[in-house]
């Protein structure tokens, strides 16, 4: 179980205290609103992962991060519902395996809170030469999302689907916003980061959790706070269906169909929600696999993807351009079957198993992923909570919940043909 | 059988390892705290294998793709599949194909015993029909154009073209769809009888299971066979590349780089403490600490995904040094200078020392995940070293040794592999 404190207003503390593991996680989520401060606010984190006032150049952070065994820092951009989450981590190597007697968990938080608190400013500026370098990679990452034409389609369906909710952004502002970010801009961000955005510090491993709240809590004792919470608009049906498409010199298309989930919270239903969502394409049992898969080898992959704190879900498949019809009429089927029960109870028992065995997380990084995603939440729901809850669901409460999905969007991502022609279906 | 313990003091880990006289060796970690295991049953058979010794004792070439269409097909069965079977116990079960193995795998937190069970015997169990080959052609074929698409896999396999001339590094893991349109049932009943012999075998177990029930497990399940090795054919390439330039143009955003600079070799294994040194100079010549990396970066060539590795395995090595450029040639310029003058003047000692503590952090931290520690345990049985071999020699390491690996780096080694936007 969890210790939970908040150490300033909206600042709350998730740690897991164990010595079952060799490394030790501290992670730090900070939510904002999704409103036209996105991009410098994505700017910002970058620019605080780059450097910080002790190590204030891009080399000497890398060094000191070497010598603490390798500790490995990374920062993200993240939606979580309509909110923009800035999360900057350290992993590191538990102190019992050091070559000499010095605490690396104790140095990793207070790295970690110096890089947000006391970040590589000079007179309220982080610096034009800083900035310019982190737009570049910003917008180079950003435009990069077309290599990887899964994620791309994925990504592309949703913001068609959401065109008209905050939830329809890039998660990093689009280009010409973070293009014109002034230097100005990104030190009100920093500023209001610290005083306005949710915080969740998520703690695994066996390092002291009162220790790493004290170096925190110092830092916000001095810290004016006036935190805004972030709120979701939930769809609970889709609007008018839609089909975009678009086309790329690719081998094979890739199609992805949304759907409302039928919820009014990231909370709502959500261990009967959760196994529908398994039953229907998530596990090697599910209908999308036994079906596109292995019966009609239509693709490699077909599987769905439950976003609980925006209440959609999204099936994706790699298929031919061709087969697209055929595709989305067999998962159509399907959810269709599952609607109606038709599903072998067994298979209902195999999702419990396997959920089950999903929430048993075996790494640091399994259990602070968990709990850090929860930082809007105001309740810290267990994994084993959510197994008891997934235990109880009955084959009438997956019907139910299939039947609440609505669909929203299609997107297809389409191979040009050789000749430059429309593919016949 | 004759269990023998290895045990790292510092680590506070325990390896126990035996082989079963059917010639299959086991390796199992235990681990306190733990509620799950995780095993992994690997067989060396890879991509690379492209041929097999027949009965006159000489080799034959087999199509490109059978070890990894093998994985997907022992998934079946006359009547429950394997995933049907591990549904009943929980378990998440997987299997990977790779250059020089194939590894049949689960996780789980209940039922690990009759996991294991399942895990051995649909391994050792195959049931291929005409019918069951030619739906497996479909996915598979699915499978290969989803990987013609990504940049980051068609920038590396360019690279080993390049580099290789004969070596079947250089293809690719899946083979192609013609290779792969040439594979029927009596091939796979073939292949299979030649390579899954449990002296061509490893089982690495770790997490919540005492080795003594993995043992006992094994003997029961274990279908005793003729002891029979399988011989790899070694046949040796010269450190020269093919070419020195492969482009591609495929639906990216910006250009995509790999440079390779290949070793020639003399024994079909590189020891594991030139692997290491290996590793080692290249973090210090190339890592996020380093000069280079900052240079790079200053002059906008260079994003936070530029990188090294050290590829090698049977009959092949080389280094792998790239990322996203706006101007490969240019950056590749750049490295191999930075290389020439660290040969000439000699690497910068605290960078190495750096490194080194970099690196042994890293490798303690592979005993974190019990996935990583079962798939190092194989890795390193199927390159005949003791359990915790790397922790050794990276501790061991001198700066003399990762001098002597940098300087076998040369220019007229090297090919460089680009990935541009479509014109």
């Amino acid at each position: 179980m969890p210790q939970v404190r908040m150490i300033a207003e909206q600042v709350r503390l998730v740690s897991e205290q164990t010595d079952r593991f060799k490394t030790g996680r501290i992670s730090v989520s900070m939510a904002l609103p999704m409103d036209e401060k996105m991009a410098a606010n994505s700017l910002l984190i970058f620019l605080l992962k780059r450097s910080c006032k002790e190590y204030p150049d891009f080399s000497l952070l890398n060094g000191k991060l070497d010598e603490l065994y390798g500790a490995s820092l990374s920062a993200s951009v993240s939606k979580s519902g309509e909110a923009q989450v800035l999360t900057l981590s350290l992993t590191f190597l538990d102190d019992r395996f050091a070559l000499t007697e010095e605490s690396i968990a104790e140095q990793c938080a207070k790295l970690l809170a110096s890089m947000i608190f006391s970040p590589n400013c000079k007179n309220g500026s982080f610096g034009a030469e800083n900035l310019a370098a982190e737009k570049r990679l910003l917008i180079q990452r950003i435009e990069e999302e077309l290599n990887d034409k899964r994620t791309y389609a994925f990504n592309r369906c949703i913001s068609y689907m959401c065109a008209n909710e905050a939830y329809g952004k890039d998660k990093y502002g689009t280009i010409e916003e973070i293009e014109s970010v002034k230097i100005t801009d990104v030190y009100s961000a920093w500023k209001n980061l610290l005083s306005s955005a949710i915080f969740q510090i998520t703690v695994v491993g066996s390092c002291n959790a009162d220790d790493v709240a004290e170096i925190f809590a110092k830092k916000f004792e001095k810290t004016e706070r006036n935190p805004v919470k972030p709120e979701t608009v939930f769809y609970k049906r889709g609007g008018h269906f839609n089909r975009y498409e678009e086309k790329f010199p690719v081998n094979q298309g890739k199609l992805v169909i949304g759907f409302r989930a039928g919820t009014a919270d990231s909370r709502d239903n959500l261990a009967a929600v959760t196994v529908m969502n398994d039953i229907f394409g998530m596990g090697t049992y599910s209908k999308l696999f036994m079906n596109v898969r292995e019966k009609l080898s239509l693709a490699y992959y077909c599987w769905s993807r439950l976003i609980a704190s925006k209440g959609i879900v999204l099936v994706e498949g790699g298929i031919d351009t061709d087969k697209e019809k055929k595709v989305s009429a067999e998962i159509l089927s399907q959810l269709s079957d599952l609607r109606n029960g038709k599903t072998d109870p067994e298979v209902l028992e195999s999702s419990k198993r396997s959920l089950k065995e999903r929430h048993t997380f075996t790494t640091p990084e399994g259990i602070c992923a968990w709990y850090a995603s929860q930082v809007l939440e105001d309740e810290i729901l267990t994994p084993e909570s959510l197994v008891g809850e997934i235990e109880n669901v009955t084959m009438e409460q997956v019907c139910e919940a299939a039947k609440k999905l609505s669909i929203d969007t299609i997107f297809m991502l389409s191979a040009e043909s050789e000749e430059g022609e429309e593919n016949a279906d | 059988m004759q269990i023998n313990q290895i045990t790292n003091e510092k680590l506070g880990e325990s390896v126990f390892c035996t082989r079963h006289e059917s010639g299959l060796e086991i390796r199992v970690m235990p681990k306190a705290g733990y509620t799950s295991a995780y095993a992994v049953f690997g067989v060396k058979y890879g991509s690379i294998d492209t041929a097999i010794k027949n009965e006159n004792g000489e080799f034959e070439t087999i199509p490109e793709g059978t070890a990894h269409f093998l994985e997907h097909k022992l998934f079946e069965s006359e009547d429950l599949n394997a995933f049907e079977r591990f549904a009943k116990t929980g378990a998440s079960a997987n299997a990977y194909t790779s250059f020089e193995k194939t590894a049949y795998l689960f996780k789980g937190s209940e039922n690990i015993g009759e996991s294991l069970e399942i895990l051995l015997d649909f391994v050792q169990n195959p049931y291929f029909t005409q019918q069951t080959v030619e739906k497996e052609q479909g996915i598979i074929g699915q499978e290969i154009r989803m990987y013609q698409d990504l940049p980051d896999w068609q920038v590396m396999f360019n690279l080993l073209r390049a580099l290789y001339s004969a070596h079947p590094v250089r293809i690719d893991i899946a083979g192609t769809q013609e290779s792969i349109a040439k594979i029927d049932a009596d091939l796979l009943y073939r292949l299979y009888k030649n390579f899954y012999n449990p002296a061509n075998m490893v089982l690495c177990v770790v997490g919540a299971i005492e080795p003594q029930e993995v043992f006992d497990i094994v003997d029961r399940c274990i279908k005793k066979t003729d002891v029979k090795p399988v011989e790899r054919k070694f046949e040796k390439e010269s450190g020269k590349p093919v070419q020195s330039f492969i482009e591609e143009q495929l639906s990216v955003a910006q250009k995509q780089f790999l440079l390779g600079f290949k070793e020639e070799l003399d024994a079909p294994l590189l020891s594991l403490e030139d692997e290491i040194a290996s590793e080692i100079v290249l973090e210090a010549l190339c890592g996020k600490s380093s000069p280079l990396f900052k240079r790079l970066l200053d002059e906008e060539l260079i994003d936070m995904g530029f990188g090294s590795e050290m590829f090698n395995g049977f009959g092949f090595s080389c280094v792998m040094i790239g990322g996203t450029s706006a101007d490969p040639e240019k950056t590749a310029d750049i490295i191999k200078s930075e290389i020439r003058k660290a040969q000439t003047e000699g690497i910068d000692p605290a960078a190495f020392e750096r490194a080194k503590r970099k690196f042994y952090g890293r490798y303690v931290m592979c005993y974190n995940d019990i996935d990583d520690t079962a798939n190092m345990l194989m890795n390193l049985y199927f390159n005949d070293y003791e359990p915790f071999a790397e922790l050794e020699a990276c501790k061991n390491l001198t700066v003399e040794k990762a001098q002597e690996r940098l300087n076998i780096l040369k220019a007229d080694n090297s090919a460089l592999s680009v990935i541009s936007p479509i014109a």
